[in-house]
Formats: C-alpha cells, sequence, structure tokens
C-alpha cells in the first residue's frame, strides 16, 4: 500500500494528467457558428441604453439594432472581430467592456496584481516571522540565554 | 510586539489613505445622467444610407449633396418623439419657405409602416419616412435612443447631432447660421 | 366598493405611524441597551436591562406593521400612496402584486427593515437570560442603532409612504421582468435576510472591540449566526441567478451587474470570515482578522446597497433616483471610521500571541485561503467601482463587465479549486509530504478521472479541463472527510461545522464544473424555423408546431411552439404588457442532467407568416448549478448544527498520524 502511494506512481499521475491536459488544451475545438462569433463580440460590448448590460445579455432595441450590425458584418466575412468592435466602439463611444490597458484605465489591470503580490507576499513575510519568532516571543533575556549556549556550540551549519 | 503586528502598524497609514480616497470618490461621484452627444462622426462625411421609403421608392443619402439633410430618428411609440413632432412640422413648413430649404427625412426605429403611416396621418407631416428594417442605420449613426435629429450639409458632412427632443426655432436657426458660415467661406 | 372606499387612506398614516414608532422604539432600544451595558460594566445589577427585549420586540412589531400596511395598500389599490401609483396596478394578479411591495427602492427598504427588526428580535430573544452580559447589551444596542438608521431612511428619504396625486385610479403595475416568475417571491426576501443577517456578527464584533472581550466564547455563537447570514446570501444569489436564467433570455446566470457584484462582495468576505474563524476557535489566533473581516462584510453591504441604490453605478436592478445616497455613503463612512478607530485603539490588546508553524497545515490553508478570498473580493470591489475613479479623476465614462471579470476570476477560481483539493486533508500545525502522498491519492485519482471523462465528452481548452480536473480532485478530498466521517459515526458524520462544510464544499465544486462547462462550451444558433420544416443544430431537430396568442387586461403573449428532437414542444413566448408598451421575451428550456435546450423568441415575431426566428443555446451541465446551490445549502444547514464536542472524528489527527506530527487536543 505504501508504494502504490508512493512517489513514483503520483510523478506518473502527474505526468499523466499534465500529458492528458496538453492534449486536451491543443486540440481544435471543431468550427464555430457564425452566431457564437456574434455572441463572442457582442459579450465585448455594453448596450448604450440598458444600464451597464453587455450587448449580447440586452433585450432592447439598440441593442438589437447593433446585434444585427454584428451579424451582418460577420457575415459579410471582411472584418476580423477587432474590426467589428472597434466600429461599434467608434460609432458608440464608451461601449467597450473591457479597459484598454492604457493609461489611468492600466490600473485595473494593475491593482490586481499588486493586490496578488502583497497578500501572498504578506503571507510569505508573515510566515517567515512566524517561524523565527516560534510560538513565544523571546525577550532579550532569552536571547542573552541563547546567545551564552551559542557560545560553547560548534554550529555545523556554519559556513553554509 | 511582535512581527504581525509591526507590519500592520505599518500598513495603518496605507489603508487610511486609500480609504479616504475611497470615500471621496464616491462622494463627488453623480448620478449617472444622459449619454454625452458629441459623436465622432461630425465634421466627417455621413455613414452610408441606403433603404427604401414607406411611401414607395429608394432612399439613398448620398444622393441628396447639394442639399442640407435633416435625418429624424422616430418611433412612433415613444413619448419625446411623439411630443416634437408639432415642432418638425412646423420645421418642415418654414423650410419649404426658404429657398435652398433643408429636406427633412424620418428615420424608422423598430416600428412598423402601418403604426408609422396611421401616426403621421393623425398628426401632420409629409416628409419621407425611410425604413431602418434592422437598425442599420441607427447604429451607423450611433443612434442608442430615439428621438435623435442629425444635420448633414450640401457635401455629405455631418454637422449637428440633437439627442433627444428638438425644436423648430434650434434646427432652422443653427441651419441657417451654418449656411451662412458655409456661403461666407465660399464668396 | 365600499372595501376599497373604507381603505382608502388608512395605510399611509397607518404605516408612517409604524415607522415612527420604529425609530422611538429602536432608539430606546439602543439607550436602553448602552445604559444596561455601562451598569454592569460597574458591576451594579442592571435593571435597565429588562427594558431591552421590549423596545426590540416593539420595534419588530412596528416593523411588521409597515410592512402589513403597505401590503394592505397595494392588495386594496390604495391609489392614494404614490408607490402605489407607481408600482401597482389593478390588473396585476395578486401574487406579482404582492411582491410589487419589494419592486422598488422604498418598498425594499421595508423589508430590508423587517429583516433586521427579525434579527434584533432573535438576538434578544435567545440571549434574554444573559442581559446582564455587557457584550450581549453592547451587541444589542448596536443592532438597534443600525435599526434606527433604516427606520430614519423609510421614515424620511425613501418614504414608501407618501401621498401620491389625487384622483389616480389605476398605475403600471410593477417592472414587466417582476412579474414573471415566482422566483420574485423568494429571491428578495432571502437575499435580504443574507444581507442583514451579517448586522449581528457585526454588532457582536463591535462589542467585542468595545468591551475588550474576544474570549472564544462569543466566537462559537457568532460562529453560527454567519453562517446562517452566509447560508441565506448563498441561497439568495443562487436563486438570482436562477431567476436570471429562467427570465431574462440571455441563457446566463451571472452578468457581473454591479448588484451582484453588490451581493458576491459580502459572501466572498462572509466565505473568508467562516473559514478563518475556525483558525481562532482552534488556535486563539487571528482575532484582529477575524473581527475586520466581520467588519468588512457589513460596510460592504452597506456600501453595495449605496453603490446600487443611489443611482451612480449604472445597473439593471438600480431603481430610480432618491438623495438616499447621501445617508447611505454617509452610514457606510461612520461604520468604517467606527470600525477603523476601534480596530486601532483595542488591537494591539487582542492579538494573541501564537505563531503558525508551518504553510502545510490547516491553519495555513486557511491563510491562503483568506488571501484568495480578499484579492477576489477586492478585485470584484475595484472593476465594480472603476468607472467611479476614472469619472472622478478624468470626467470620462466608461464600463467594466463581464470581460474583465471572467479574464480575472477563472484564475482565482481555479486557484481555489486548487486549494480545496488540499486543505481537507490537512492537519492542524504541520503536514508531511507523505502524509499528503497518502491522503491525497485517492482524490487525486478522481482529477484524473474527472479530467478523462471531460476529454470523452469532447472538451477542450486549458481553463475549462483544469476546472474539471481540480473539480474531480476537491471533490473526492471532500468526499474522502465525508465518507471516513460516515464510516465512523454513522449519520453525526455528516452534521458539524467539519463535516457539514465538506458538503457546502461539494456544492461549490458542482457550481464551479457546471459553470465552466456551460461558459466555455454553449452552442448556439439563431434559427429562422418555418411550420413543418425541422431544422438540425447541434445534435438536436427543432420544428415549429404553431403558436399561440394568451390575451388577457394586462398583456398580450405571443408563443411559438417549438418540438425539440420530435418530442414536446417547448413555448419560447414574447409577451407586450400593454399599460407599459414593454415587450418582454420569456425563454422555455428543457432541462435533461447533461445539457438544458434553451430556446427564445426573437422579435418581430409575424403570426400568420408561419415563420419565426428562434434562438437555440445548448448548455451543458445547468442542473448542476441548481443541484449544487442544494448542497451548499444543506450542507450550510448541517454545519450549524453542532457537531460531536471532544474529538471530531474527520479532524485528520484522528486518521493514522505519522510520528512527526503533534498531536492536538482541542
Amino acid at each position: 500500500m505504501k508504494k502504490l502511494k508512493g512517489r513514483f506512481v503520483w510523478s506518473m499521475m502527474a505526468v499523466l494528467a499534465a500529458v492528458l491536459l496538453a492534449f486536451g488544451a491543443t486540440r481544435s475545438s471543431g468550427p464555430t457558428t457564425q452566431e457564437e462569433r456574434i455572441d463572442a463580440i457582442s459579450k465585448r460590448l455594453a448596450c448604450p441604453t440598458c444600464n451597464g448590460e453587455s450587448i449580447y445579455v440586452s433585450r432592447a432595441s439598440a441593442a438589437e439594432s447593433i446585434r444585427n450590425e454584428i451579424a451582418r458584418q460577420v457575415a459579410s466575412g471582411q472584418r476580423a472581430d477587432d474590426e467589428i468592435v472597434a466600429y461599434i466602439e467608434s460609432r458608440f463611444p464608451g461601449s467597450l467592456l473591457l479597459p484598454p490597458g492604457e493609461g489611468v484605465d492600466s490600473l485595473i489591470w494593475v491593482l490586481p496584481v499588486v493586490a496578488l503580490v502583497c497578500g501572498f507576499g504578506g503571507l510569505v513575510v508573515v510566515f517567515r516571522k512566524w517561524k523565527r519568532e516560534g510560538d513565544v516571543e523571546a525577550d532579550s533575556d532569552d536571547a542573552g540565554i541563547v546567545a551564552a549556549a551559542l557560545r560553547n556550540y560548534d554550529d555545523p551549519t556554519e559556513g553554509l | 510586539m511582535n512581527g504581525v503586528s509591526r507590519l500592520s502598524r505599518r500598513l495603518v497609514p496605507i489603508v487610511g489613505v486609500v480609504l479616504v480616497a475611497f470615500f471621496v470618490v464616491l462622494a463627488v461621484s453623480k448620478p449617472r445622467g444622459e449619454a454625452d452627444v458629441s459623436s465622432p462622426l461630425i465634421g466627417n462625411p455621413a455613414p452610408v444610407v441606403q433603404s427604401t421609403l414607406i411611401d414607395g421608392g429608394d432612399f439613398d443619402l448620398s444622393r441628396r449633396k447639394g442639399s442640407w439633410v435633416v435625418l429624424n430618428f422616430f418611433n412612433s411609440t415613444c413619448v419625446p418623439c411623439r411630443n416634437e413632432h408639432p415642432e418638425l412640422v412646423k420645421f418642415a413648413e418654414e423650410q419649404t419657405a426658404v429657398a435652398d430649404g433643408a429636406e427633412l427625412f424620418t428615420i424608422v426605429n423598430d416600428d412598423s409602416d402601418e403604426a408609422v403611416n396611421a401616426f403621421f396621418a393623425e398628426k401632420g407631416g409629409s416628409w419621407g419616412k425611410v425604413r431602418d428594417p434592422d437598425g442599420t442605420i441607427a447604429v451607423a449613426f450611433g443612434v442608442a435612443k430615439v428621438p435623435e435629429t442629425w444635420v448633414i450639409d450640401p457635401s455629405g458632412f455631418v454637422r449637428m447631432r440633437v439627442a433627444g427632443e428638438v425644436t423648430a426655432s434650434l434646427l432652422s436657426s443653427r441651419i441657417g447660421a451654418m449656411r451662412d458660415m458655409l456661403n461666407g467661406v465660399g464668396s | 366598493m365600499p372595501a376599497a372606499v373604507w381603505a382608502s387612506g388608512v395605510a399611509g398614516p397607518v404605516g408612517r405611524g409604524a415607522l415612527l414608532v420604529g425609530v422611538v422604539a429602536a432608539a430606546f432600544g439602543a439607550i436602553a441597551a448602552i445604559t444596561a451595558a455601562r451598569e454592569s460594566a460597574r458591576g451594579e445589577v442592571t435593571r435597565t436591562a429588562r427594558l431591552v427585549p421590549r423596545f426590540v420586540a416593539l420595534s419588530f412589531l412596528a416593523a411588521l406593521g409597515a410592512i402589513v400596511a403597505m401590503e394592505w395598500a397595494m392588495i386594496t389599490r390604495d391609489f392614494s400612496l404614490q408607490y402605489v401609483q407607481d408600482h401597482g396596478s389593478r390588473s396585476t394578479p395578486p401574487l406579482y402584486n404582492f411582491t410589487a411591495v419589494w419592486s422598488a427602492l422604498e418598498g425594499s427598504i421595508l423589508l430590508w427593515i423587517l429583516a433586521l427588526a427579525l434579527s434584533a428580535g432573535l438576538v434578544a430573544w435567545r440571549y434574554r437570560r444573559r442581559l446582564d452580559d455587557q457584550l450581549i447589551t453592547w451587541a444589542i444596542a448596536v443592532i438597534c442603532i443600525v435599526m434606527v438608521f433604516f427606520f430614519i431612511l423609510s421614515f424620511g428619504p425613501a418614504n414608501p409612504f407618501a401621498e401620491g396625486a389625487p384622483g389616480v385610479t389605476d398605475g403600471p403595475g410593477p417592472n414587466p421582468l417582476l412579474q414573471n416568475h415566482i422566483l420574485v417571491l423568494f429571491h428578495p426576501p432571502i437575499l435580504y435576510l443574507g444581507y442583514v443577517g451579517f448586522t449581528v456578527p457585526f454588532a457582536f464584533a463591535i462589542a467585542a472591540l468595545i468591551t475588550g472581550r474576544v474570549g472564544e466564547g462569543w466566537l462559537l455563537e457568532t460562529r453560527r449566526w454567519t453562517l446562517f447570514a452566509w447560508g441565506f446570501l448563498t441561497v439568495g444569489i443562487i436563486l438570482g441567478g436562477w431567476w436570471s436564467y429562467e427570465v431574462l433570455g440571455w441563457s446566463g446566470v451571472w452578468a457581473w451587474d454591479p448588484v451582484e457584484n453588490a451581493s458576491l462582495l459580502p459572501w466572498l468576505t462572509g466565505t473568508a470570515y467562516i473559514h478563518s474563524v475556525l483558525v481562532q476557535e482552534r488556535r486563539g489566533m487571528l482575532r484582529v482578522w477575524n473581527l475586520s473581516l466581520l467588519l468588512a462584510t457589513f460596510s460592504l453591504t452597506i456600501l453595495g446597497t449605496f453603490l446600487t441604490r443611489s443611482g451612480v453605478l449604472n445597473s439593471v436592478h438600480a431603481f430610480s433616483e432618491s438623495d438616499i445616497g447621501t445617508y447611505l455613503l454617509v452610514f457606510f463612512g461612520i461604520i468604517v471610521l467606527v470600525s477603523l478607530v476601534l480596530i486601532g485603539w483595542r488591537g494591539d490588546s487582542l492579538r494573541s500571541p501564537g505563531a503558525i508553524d508551518s504553510p502545510v497545515s490547516r491553519e495555513g490553508a486557511f491563510l491562503a485561503n483568506n488571501v484568495l478570498f480578499s484579492i477576489f473580493a477586492f478585485i470584484v470591489l475595484l472593476g465594480t467601482v472603476f468607472p467611479l475613479i476614472i469619472e472622478a479623476l478624468q470626467d470620462r465614462q466608461i464600463s467594466v463587465a463581464e470581460p474583465f471579470f471572467d479574464r480575472l476570476s477563472i484564475p482565482i477560481g481555479i486557484a481555489m479549486l486548487a486549494l480545496m483539493c488540499i486543505a481537507p486533508v490537512l492537519p492542524w500545525r504541520k503536514a508531511s509530504t507523505e502524509l499528503l502522498r497518502d491522503r491525497l491519492f485517492w482524490p487525486a485519482w478522481c482529477g484524473i478521472g474527472a479530467l478523462v471523462a471531460g476529454l470523452v465528452s469532447g472538451a477542450d481548452g486549458l481553463a475549462p479541463l483544469l476546472a474539471f480536473a481540480l473539480g474531480g480532485f476537491s471533490g473526492g478530498a471532500a468526499l474522502r472527510q465525508v465518507a471516513l466521517a460516515t464510516r465512523r459515526q454513522g449519520w453525526r458524520g455528516l452534521v458539524g461545522r467539519a463535516n457539514g462544510g465538506m458538503i457546502v464544499h461539494v456544492g461549490v465544486i458542482l457550481i464551479a464544473v457546471a459553470l465552466s462547462a456551460s461558459n466555455a462550451y454553449t452552442r448556439s444558433q439563431e434559427l429562422r424555423l418555418s411550420v413543418g420544416t425541422p431544422a438540425t443544430f447541434a445534435g438536436h431537430t427543432f420544428e415549429l408546431v404553431g403558436f399561440r396568442e394568451d390575451k388577457d387586461d394586462r398583456s398580450t403573449a405571443v408563443k411559438a411552439l417549438v418540438a425539440v428532437d420530435g418530442g414536446q414542444a417547448y413555448a419560447p413566448a414574447i409577451t407586450k404588457f400593454l399599460n407599459m408598451g414593454m415587450n418582454v421575451g420569456t425563454p422555455s428550456v428543457k432541462t435533461t442532467w447533461r445539457y438544458d435546450i434553451y430556446l427564445t423568441l426573437e422579435p418581430p415575431v409575424k403570426m400568420d407568416s408561419g415563420e419565426a426566428r428562434i434562438k437555440v443555446f445548448v448548455k451543458p451541465l445547468i442542473m448542476w448549478l441548481w443541484i449544487g446551490g442544494g448542497l451548499m445549502a444543506i450542507g450550510t444547514v448541517l454545519a450549524a448544527f453542532p457537531g460531536r464536542r471532544r474529538r471530531r472524528p474527520t479532524d485528520p489527527t484522528s486518521a493514522d498520524v505519522p510520528t512527526n506530527v503533534e498531536r492536538v487536543v482541542t
């Protein structure tokens, strides 16, 4: 039983998972319908009249019109997704739902990364401190005792 | 004083500043009002508009070059559209009296021919009514909410956008001023 | 109509009177509670304490009276009130007329007050024999103060009993979207119970800070209140998603709308608290952090209410503008200020010595959980208020929505799933790799199994496949704990916080897997169907059988009857609400355990043409969202029951422990 759950079987399992994930992640997803392209584009744009809903979500008539326009441009096949989004954005300024990473807008991408670094960085710092301090806080008397003990002790890790 | 506490001591001023800034942002934020009425189209060539008229025949904006064109985006059930209609009737009359008067067209937004005809029969107005069956024209101009009124100059450039209700005097005076300016430049 | 004549005009004065009584009773309740707390702090025998439950009961009756008056006005169609003129109508069916009371701002605050007064009443009743304890009286005082604020809100800027213009005999009724589905009866009250429920732990946190007593005794109580609030909030959020799915017609459950975000924020911090409080119970650590989480959770409910009710953010849920925003913002500021001052004042004295030995321990996992949840909450808050920040800095309007949140929530969700794989099997203090290798062996194979199952059914893309693999792994880890516990104790192995918690985990995992599958693999197509000519899409056939028109005096519904796979006909509809001039589409859904087929009828509909535009969505695993939600609710209830006192058998210390791991006795 111990052997079954040993390092070897675990590393085989990790390899297997990695292979399966790589296979799944790279295999082709098959053709998407035009409708799915339309959906993908309309999810990136805000409906101009409906309080922050996307074109995809909204059933308002303005959203309906814009969806029709997207459908027409997708059907004509002349423009890429980004170009269609840019066209709609040029007509309805402020309808882009994904803020571009420029200027002040980039804060929305920077701050989460900062939070992530601070959060886990803080965790690391806290664990380091805990590791150093242990359960009980050492005061100067304790430090003295330790120092005295250390003087009489050949540290095997010295020089590492 | 352990390390964790020292760490949080240092964090306190930062947290305080962030919170105060956040509070200020919330306090100065205003309820959202009407969308911006400026448009990147202003001063640029008008989008292509090709469609059909409810009373029969085709409509092609590019063939209207040479005269001022006013496009009114409209829906017979929208309340402000109904409110502004007498003003449009007045404006159309004023323009027929002027030499080189502006042409007015209604762009029908999300409405049936019958409803539009019934509305015009009741409220008056004999100008062209352009179909926009799936909102192409509205999207091309960036019209999200009717009514909106757009003015296009004789060379086919967009000159003005009015979101919401419009008045005959506003349209006439602004078009008059712009016409004088263009003529002044031309002479 | 003599009844109506008699009734007309009664509700307004009665409701106003009830609100006034409520303000006064809650204020006196707060004063009495504070007096009692100070008396017991001086060691006197307090007599004032006996008054506290009476004032609380009175404010509960007042809150009940106010909402009953509003219901009465709505049911009797008392159009003398502005609120009834705006949101009532003679033709609204009884159910939606009943729910119309909370279909707009003023009425929903009445519901909020009722939930708040109910919590206050429950607290006063639960601790009726411990009113000489200043912790209890301070907590009741805090709840009463919050109650005073909401009563004032309702009495002043959000007055539901304002007189309307005379002579009005009918109104438009509630928004058509709010008279379309039975869930409008359940979703708002349950959600409000969740929101408001967080007032109780908040009050205890403030009381603990004021009295300087954070002995772990109060924690047990607070944890249970938090658990109930959290459970209601969870169910409320899931019902909201269900409502969105069944009513809105875009086939989704979550759109990252500001109102949805406002409910998610306290849920995230509340979830963090439920986990980290266990570290405090077990090790006496993280006291200040836990208090801060409770304070943050309550502040976020108020902030969310401000953001979505003041009109500063665009939201489909936003109610009409009013100056209620100023009140809420000031209240939010006071709460944050008081919280910070109290923590600054008491924080150091509450701090406990001690250290967490190893990151690879249950404590370590809870800390990582807290960091993840806090970052997630930060991201949701940032995305929600970012348009306001840009507006303040540059006077420019931008929108932040689904694409932003999707991009960031997917990696965080995957990290959370990964943590859920390992955390349940971790022992306290320290774990060795041998121990992990042993306990995680079969759960890991479950992960491989789920991955293979996903691949076999045609899944692709890294993120959803990772979600399946980690979902299988974490599901295996949770079920391992449940299996061990039930083997030892039978049915008792299902109750208690650790065991119930594992059931909640299974629910969360089902939801995570179902969401990633339905987001990644939805197929959609618009079909132009003619009667008698079937069309095929994604392996299913759709045939337009005909149309049906249902008319009543308030609306006309046109339904297209579409037979799916030659079987039963589904009827997506478009309903025209006559007095609002509004068209509302209603989807029709075929549900199976593997996938949903979601049909909507697209305008314009010409019945005589024999043609219809039907949009078809084929969405995998949707049913598992609701099953997961149900499991989360059941798990929460199980977790709220006390488990076995001494040694919880699922505590990993009871399994075979490698000798280098210390045994910890509770």
